[in-house]
């Protein structure tokens, strides 16, 4: 037990501190604002990402068998949580789930195939799991895969899959055996985008992304499209839900919401400050903010001690998702109706229009990803055995 | 940073575990709650197995250990509602080792891994008569001094000249009355009125500070124990207890309340060890050793009332052992800072909220 930062750890972020100001240039800030929330890296993100590959940041967590440095998960965990700070970014798409799904469960020539883009971006990933009729029940997916010589044909619709419009590949969930018990037909492929027979339809959400759904029409992929082994990817799936989770939790960056919010209440409305329920208020939204960061971090030691959290990274992920309604949420009923101001309303805004953008966007957080109820779900079962 | 349990702490933590599951039933706790007392003969154990000593520094006799293996050990003391003066104590000789007189430290923390030192630290309440001491006596009273009859001594917050600091008293000795209290927790405490008692300054503001800090911090893990106690006896009679056919742990409603309350538990520990820790690094603010207590106190009350929703008639019932926890989680709720308590201070200095990291 050890609950300060090595020295080592201090001076990472500190760098990292220092580089993400020298990135951080007007004209990415521009493009950010333009809102492309997508796969593939617009050309101020790529920018950014080749800056993190040069400094040797991008795999230096990942094994030297990989390409990485071996170093420790917290290099990673800090370097997540500077971006989040900083608000720029980290990466793009899924990469950090699938990345390590496939270090588990392909095979030699796979990991050499895909880890090395998957790192420099040069493969940016949507994730092809929820159906029209598998959404929270996602074991119910219907898209099926099936064996053509050595080939997959691959047939069906997928939706939700935000980012499919600019994403290299799809890590998509198929059924590959009908017959099987549902959880038991499932297999894992990544799909090239450009396969012939896959076409993408977009739809926008209320929180400014777009999302998208994607069809299947005699898709033919090659055999070692497929991950790990047939009808053995719904294990495969919770395995990399686990991870996206954990990483759900730890780039949440609310901590750097509420000093905004202080920062804003101390320079602009400093008469909210002195009124002792707002104070309360505040204290307890500071409360649930250490809540979360004693899940985020326990989550953090378990991944660096070599394991993979479940129970654990499911309450991060209920918490922060939570947390990022609840602080947006109170913090625009403080402020009353400049609380409602949008970025677009310019210098007015309070926190550039943040809190507006993160009471917009909380739903899909405590929807997605598996729905809360359903983490709760995982905690009770996987976490603590309560019988199903 | 490393949230989990270091391969010592472990064994240390699986060494108390053990001995407790063996030799402190639960109907033994019941005795001890009805004959009222201190369990000394665990606290003969904790001498003999070394545990009093872990936190000391070597030159005192001690383990040079560190203060979360006293927290873990606490936990385990806790989770089996065990009656001994072990934060009491602890917090008391650790402050007088870290900021105290040299020599009655070395006195004191000698007897405390000997085992013929018990202390009792009595902070001064608001509403009662605030001990002050002159040429060597002291006067006043000592309001919710848990284990106050039971110990060898009282570390006594008095003030002496204008100055606040902790004085050493024999609990036994000359001037010294201690009248039980009887609490929801049913484990002894003493409302202690002293006259003309023989005292010896032990520490300035520097140890006081310190008492305070490492006391409430201490209470944190025994809330958040008491907690983890009731939510793992929840898991096991819900998974267990059959109603319409089935487990009612396999009702989704059940299981909810459950994942909540793991989760409101899993983060209470998390923070009070990690105060615990900093505090041990001499780098604890009032502040987070407040955040921590208050949401512990909160677990220590929601976690374990819930509880005994879940439970039902069983866990209501006095030969059932739940009792144990919802009681005594609720007067470490109180004690050493409630929650409320524990927010003022926390909104009192919000200021003090510096940009993260």
């Amino acid at each position: 037990m050890e609950f300060g930062w090595s020295e080592e750890l201090e001076t990472f972020r500190a760098e990292v501190r220092e580089f993400l100001r020298e990135v951080d240039t007007p004209a990415l800030r521009a493009e950010l604002a333009s809102r492309m929330e997508t796969a593939s890296l617009s050309p101020e993100r790529q920018r950014v990402r080749d800056a993190l590959e040069e400094r040797g940041w991008a795999r230096m967590c990942w094994p030297p068998e990989l390409g990485g440095e071996g170093r420790s998960q917290w290099f990673q965990f800090v370097l997540t949580e500077e971006f989040a700070r900083a608000e720029i970014p980290f990466g793009a798409g899924f990469g950090s789930m699938v990345g390590p799904a496939i270090q588990r469960f392909g095979t030699e020539a796979q990991r050499e195939k895909y880890l090395p883009g998957i790192w420099s971006n040069e493969i940016t990933l949507c994730l092809g799991y929820s159906e029209p009729n598998a959404g929270t029940d996602l074991a119910a997916l219907e898209t099926l895969a099936v064996r053509d010589g050595d080939d997959w044909l691959i047939n069906g619709q997928k939706l939700w899959t935000s980012a499919a419009d600019t994403a290299s590949h799809v890590w998509l969930a198929a059924r590959t055996d009908p017959d099987a018990p549902k959880h038991r037909g499932i297999s894992t492929f990544i799909v090239p985008m450009d396969t012939p027979g896959i076409s993408v339809r977009g739809i926008m959400t209320m929180g400014g992304a777009r999302t998208n759904e994607v069809f299947f029409e005699d898709a033919r992929v090659p055999g070692d499209a497929l991950i790990g082994e047939v009808n053995r990817g719904w294990y495969i799936i919770a395995n990399a839900l686990d991870h996206e989770r954990v990483w759900i939790g730890a780039g949440g960056g609310l901590r750097h919401t509420f000093d905004r919010l202080l920062a804003h209440l101390r320079e602009r409305r400093p008469e909210l400050l002195e009124d002792a329920a707002v104070r309360a208020r505040l204290v307890e939204l500071e409360l649930d903010l250490d809540v979360m960061e004693g899940l985020v971090l326990t989550n953090a030691s378990i991944v660096a001690a070599g394991d993979t959290p479940t129970m654990e990274a499911s309450m991060s992920k209920i918490w922060t998702s939570d947390l990022r309604y609840r602080i947006s949420s109170v913090a625009m009923e403080l402020l009353g109706r400049e609380g409602a101001l949008a970025e677009e309303s310019g210098d007015c805004a309070p926190l550039a229009g943040e809190l507006e953008r993160i009471y917009r966007n909380s739903p899909v957080q405590r929807f997605g990803g598996g729905t809360n109820d359903v983490q709760r779900d995982i905690i009770a079962r996987r976490g603590l055995g309560l019988p199903r | 940073m490393d949230a989990t349990l270091s391969e010592t702490q472990r064994l240390l933590r699986d060494s108390l575990r053990d001995y407790l599951r063996r030799e402190v039933p639960f109907d033994r706790i019941r005795e001890l709650e009805r004959a009222g007392g201190m369990d000394e003969a665990l606290w003969g154990h904790l001498r003999d197995a070394g545990f009093l000593g872990l936190p000391f520094a070597e030159r005192h006799g001690g383990e040079a250990g560190e203060l979360a293996d006293a927290a873990i050990l606490l936990e385990e003391l806790t989770r089996r509602a065990c009656i001994v003066p072990f934060l009491e104590t602890v917090a008391a000789a650790l402050a007088l080792e870290r900021h105290g007189d040299e020599a009655i430290a070395d006195e004191i923390v000698r007897g405390v891994i000997g085992g013929t030192v018990t202390l009792a630290p009595a902070p001064s309440a608001a509403d009662a008569d605030v001990p002050a001491v002159a040429g060597g006596a002291l006067d006043g009273e000592g309001r919710f001094v848990d284990y106050g009859a039971e110990v060898t001594h009282h570390l006594v917050e008095a003030v002496a000249d204008g100055e606040p600091g902790l004085w050493l008293v024999d609990a036994r000795g000359a001037g010294v009355r201690a009248e039980p209290l009887q609490t929801i927790a049913r484990t002894p405490q003493a409302h202690v009125r002293y006259a003309a008692a023989p005292a010896r300054r032990a520490g300035g503001a520097e140890a006081l500070q310190f008492l305070r800090r490492a006391g409430r911090a201490l209470c944190a893990v025994q809330c958040a124990a008491a907690a983890q106690q009731a939510l793992d006896m929840t898991v096991e009679y819900t998974g267990m207890r059959v109603q319409f056919g089935r487990p009612i742990g396999s009702f989704q409603a059940v299981q909810h309340h459950c994942a909540d309350m793991a989760t409101q538990t899993l983060a209470a520990r998390f923070l009070a060890f990690r105060a615990i820790w900093n505090l041990d690094q001499g780098r604890a603010s009032d502040r987070e050793i407040a955040k921590a207590k208050a949401l512990a106190s909160r677990a220590a009350t929601e976690v374990t009332m819930q509880a005994h929703i879940l439970h039902g008639g069983i866990g209501y019932t006095e030969e059932y052992d739940l009792h144990f926890f919802s009681r005594r989680g609720k007067e470490r709720a109180l004690a050493w800072g409630a929650a409320g308590e524990c927010l003022a201070l926390v909104a009192a200095t919000l200021d003090e909220v510096r940009p993260w990291r």
